[in-house]
């Protein structure tokens, strides 16, 4: 057989179609495909068996339940719990919570501060010695911050700080802190909750109750039940929410209506609307309402409209509103969760007891007050009779500093001073999970682990309607080589023969979940809520009207624009910075690069000779901030709305570098008759950069 | 475009806008579920990955009476996509029962032809290889595949948990499809809850409901059908999306497509003008 050519063209040919015929050529386009995008680089997925594990979150001001699946022992959702009184959804925090595990701002092991000024590494037992030889000089001259209001951990603190004859023990300021206040000097021995739940009619003075005000996805889940789907028939809301504050914010973004007032004026507001329930008959029972009638009458709504800047066709509709509901609500806050003071919650409570609801179903109940689990003890509302700004102020500085989840260098008004007041304490340790501000000033740091890997306890948010007490349980291995603050704190009392009668926080929270909240530990730590609708009796209150004339009194602006800072959850708290997975959560309106932006309406800006995207500086006077203008029409005239959560210099990528924090530009002051300080009220002047 | 596809279940959404409150949760849920890489600077949104975006509206108008609201924008799942019919390699689909439009990355060769005809900006290129912090990619979840670079991208209603939910009755020993009301029909014997996206079950607010378009017990369909408040996205671009939102407010829903300035949004069709 001879090869010729046309036989040669047919066997390429015949091979061709031979070939084409099989599966070779597509197995290899197939395979191509494939491994053009199987890189060594590119993470896999890694199988395993799906378990669930419940925790709380202790990141997450609103303290959400979780659920996290876990697979093959990993953690890698946060999901969230159905049925649980402080449930209903995820926040933008905790929904990324098991990422966080691995965030780069993590402290993994324990640092301390050498003489070069670095930190170097150090083992758990060199720091734990270090910690009792430094308390143990420091003595009664040591102090303490806790940034976490809810949680058990606090009690040893403050039954160290006793041991040690330490009076200096502060919580980081907040809403509670100013409700535990107001209660007190209007002599109620209780903590102010808030009926959501039964409410058909909640006025939200200031308080960004679904973003940042009590435990919101709670808040959030009675939202979503109170307001029904627009349909063809207009169905009645079992619940309404109108909204008084100068942002037209997430709350305002669905509220009806939104009331736009000036900065700082919530307390006005709630005086001016006071005098309108008085003038259609309500009264309260006090020793001093002839005294409160007085001052109210003060805030006609002419006077209430000139002082708040309120629409007065707007307020008489509210108020109407609230007359007409069945259970109206009203709830005073601040739209960053802080600063406010005590007398706009005060005027608060008055206003709810004019509409007459104190303890009764969709009002303002009395909730006993969260008991400490050690003797010796301070419980909550104790600790909170001490103001942290206050104390900074004074200069009055410790030997020993001791933080737990706290970073006033961060958040704190002045963060600049705080910090040179933190340098000056000559030692100071952080417990803390993240290197943030703070815990970067300090002389001994100490890793502390995520909610979700320790054993942890939260202790009826403030903005319940009942006491609700959840264990968090250990849910994932530790990323870090950490311990849990009350742990080493109850070893070095020990070491110091001051024993705490607790060799284990697990100890403590064990008895304190069955001597205070008759349940059973195990039930709790695999996720359930103990809740109890126990209330204080409601024996009458003084509305001091004295304390609320002197620290409600208008203020004088003059040239300076309103400062409206509020608060986002999507970028993280104090202590978190801005998590990994919500840099994508921010708009293009809100962050571009490292600029931020602030905002304020068109007629004001065009007052202030400013155009949209003109970059600005922020000036207190004591300080300033630069951001990029952004011109709003939902913030109120004579105001400049500016985002907390910004302007980070410690933690990781995710967090620095990004705008500027608007607490530099907070100038806190003595709140009259409170024993508080404000910085709700700060006063700035904007001008082209 | 193709022909049309009509499926037995038609999975969807419908996103109350008087709900929603921009918090974006459902944004950060979506990322974890769906193992989308974090970025440190996320401001250049043309290069940023996003499978689910919170959209600002406002209703333009001046201080006080200016509204605000806020709009997820996930895949809208159009029945008639104008994706798949550009697609040069078929990466991009509506073939299956339940009429999810699906990616499959194996086959997109990054063309970005998709993205072109996309009219809701649904479809993300991805520019860069993911990047996790280091020790973060131990917290993906096994479900959803890492997308390499070169590839698009887009939500797929999580896909992966319609499979799981399909294979939990299979294990069960059940049927996948039960008989519907209307004869000759057929319904998904997933029970309504028991496949949600993750987006719908991490908003707080129950802003999005999600389950099966064409099941009249599902909550789905009672919001969406006979709803005058109901609108979906462009819709007179035919294009059928699964994704309806809802909203009494008539500018927002004005914001929903191109009206003409007399017209009303409920019903326009009954105004528009006879030589339109």
């Amino acid at each position: 057989m001879v090869l010729d050519r046309r036989g040669f063209m047919k066997f390429v040919a015949g091979a061709g179609l031979g070939v084409m015929a099989t599966p070779i050529p597509w197995k290899l386009l197939d395979d191509a495909a494939i491994w053009t995008q199987n890189w060594s680089w590119i993470p896999r997925n890694v199988k395993g068996e799906t378990s669930y594990t419940y925790a709380v979150s202790k990141m997450c001001p609103s303290c959400v339940p979780m659920k996290v699946r876990m697979v093959g022992g990993r953690p890698v959702r946060v999901l969230p719990v159905d049925g649980h009184p402080l449930g209903g959804g995820v926040s933008s925090i905790a929904v990324a919570e098991v990422q966080m595990m691995f965030s780069p701002g993590r402290v993994k092991r324990p640092l301390y501060r050498a003489a070069d000024g670095a930190f170097r590494e150090l083992s758990w037992a060199e720091a734990v010695t270090l910690l009792q030889q430094k308390l143990q000089a420091a003595g009664s001259s040591t102090a303490f911050i806790s940034g976490d209001e809810n949680g058990s951990t606090n009690d040893v603190l403050s039954a160290f700080a006793r041991a040690l004859g330490a009076g200096d023990i502060f919580l980081m300021p907040s809403e509670a802190q100013c409700a535990a206040r107001a209660a007190e000097l209007m002599g109620i021995p209780a903590q102010l909750g808030y009926d959501l739940e039964n409410s058909d009619y909640v006025l939200a003075i200031g308080a960004n109750l679904l973003e940042s005000w009590g435990p919101v996805i709670r808040n959030r889940r009675i939202f979503r039940d109170g307001r029904p789907v627009a349909g063809k028939k207009e169905l009645p809301a079992r619940l309404n929410i109108a909204y008084a504050g100068a942002v037209q914010n997430n709350t305002a973004a669905v509220a009806r209506p939104w009331l736009p007032v000036y900065p700082g004026t919530e307390g006005i507001l709630a005086l001016g609307i006071a005098n309108m329930l008085i003038a259609k008959g309500c009264s309260f029972d006090s020793p001093d309402f002839s005294e409160f009638k007085l001052l109210a009458a003060k805030y006609n709504p002419e006077v209430t409209a000139k002082e708040t800047g309120v629409d007065l066709k707007k307020l008489e509709a509210v108020v109407k509103a609230l007359m007409a509901a069945k259970a109206p609500l009203v709830i005073v806050g601040s739209e960053f969760s802080q600063g406010s003071g005590a007398a706009p919650v005060m005027a608060g409570f008055a206003l709810n007891a004019l509409l007459g609801n104190i303890n009764k179903s969709g009002g303002v109940c009395l909730l006993p007050r969260a008991e400490a689990g050690i003797d010796g003890a301070s419980a909550r509302d104790e600790i909170f009779k001490n103001d942290l700004t206050a104390w900074i102020a004074d200069r009055k500085t410790p030997q020993a500093l001791v933080l737990h989840e706290a970073n006033p260098a961060y958040a704190l008004p002045g963060p600049q001073a705080v910090a040179a007041f933190l340098k000056a304490v000559p030692f100071k340790v952080s417990f803390s999970t993240y290197m943030d501000e703070t815990a970067a000033l300090c002389d001994l740091v100490l890793p502390i682990g995520m909610g979700l890997e320790r054993i942890d306890d939260v202790n009826t948010p403030y903005g319940c309607g009942k006491t609700v007490y959840c264990i968090s349980a250990v849910a994932a291995d530790p990323r870090a080589d950490v311990h849990n603050t009350a742990n080493v704190i109850l070893h070095v009392a020990k070491e110091m023969g001051k024993d705490l009668g607790f060799e284990y926080y697990e100890d403590l929270l064990k008895t304190k979940a069955v001597r205070y909240e008759k349940c059973d530990f195990a039930v709790l730590a695999a996720g359930q809520a103990a809740v109890s609708e126990a209330r204080v009796e409601f024996s009458g209150f003084t509305a001091r009207a004295d304390v609320l004339a002197k620290a409600l009194s208008p203020k004088t602006r003059g040239n300076k624009l309103g400062l409206a800072p509020y608060a986002k959850l999507n970028l993280g708290t104090a202590k978190t910075g801005i998590p990994p997975y919500n840099t994508k959560t921010l708009r293009g309106t809100e962050l571009d690069g490292k600029d931020m932006y602030v905002m304020m309406n068109a007629k004001t800006a065009r007052k202030k000779g400013l155009s949209d995207g003109d970059m600005v500086v922020l000036d207190s006077g004591k300080q300033q901030i630069r951001a990029r203008l952004r011109v709003f029409e939902g913030v109120m005239m004579d105001t400049v709305a500016v985002c907390l959560g910004y302007g980070h210099t410690a933690l990781d990528e995710f967090s620095q570098n990004k705008g500027a924090n608007v607490m530099e530009l907070m100038v806190a002051v003595p709140e009259p008759q409170t024993g508080l300080n404000v910085w709700s009220g700060t006063g700035v002047t904007v001008s082209k950069a | 475009m193709s022909a049309k596809k009509e499926f037995n279940v038609k999975w969807g959404m419908a996103i109350d806008l008087d709900k929603c409150t921009g918090c974006g949760a459902c944004m950060v849920a979506c990322q974890a579920e769906n193992n989308l890489a974090p970025v440190a600077d996320a401001s250049n949104k043309l290069r940023v990955m996003n499978w689910l975006v919170v959209f600002e509206l406002s209703n333009n108008k001046e201080f006080p009476d200016h509204e605000v609201a806020y709009l997820p924008r996930p895949c809208q799942q159009c029945a008639e996509q104008p994706c798949a019919t550009v697609c040069p390699v078929v990466a991009t689909e509506r073939n299956e029962e339940g009429g999810i439009v699906s990616q499959i990355y194996p086959r997109c060769i990054g063309c970005r032809y998709c993205m072109a005809a996309c009219p809701y900006h649904a479809r993300y290129f991805n520019w860069f290889d993911p990047v996790w912090p280091k020790g973060m990619e131990k917290a993906l979840t096994p479900d959803v595949s890492v997308r390499p670079r070169g590839v698009v991208e887009k939500c797929t209603f999580c896909h992966h948990r319609y499979m799981m939910a399909k294979d939990k009755l299979r294990a069960q020993g059940k049927n996948i499809f039960v008989k519907g009301e209307k004869r000759g029909t057929k319904h998904s014997a997933i029970a309504e809850g028991d496949y949600v996206t993750s987006c719908a079950e991490a908003c707080p607010n129950g802003a999005i409901v999600f389950g099966d378009l064409n099941n009249p017990a599902h909550r789905v369909y009672q919001l969406t059908h006979d709803n005058p408040n109901a609108f979906r996205l462009l819709e007179r671009l035919g294009t059928d999306t699964a994704v309806y939102y809802i909203s009494s407010r008539e500018w927002v829903r004005r914001l929903g497509d191109n009206y003409l300035k007399d017209e009303i949004t409920q019903k326009p069709e009954k105004i528009l003008p006879k030589k339109h």
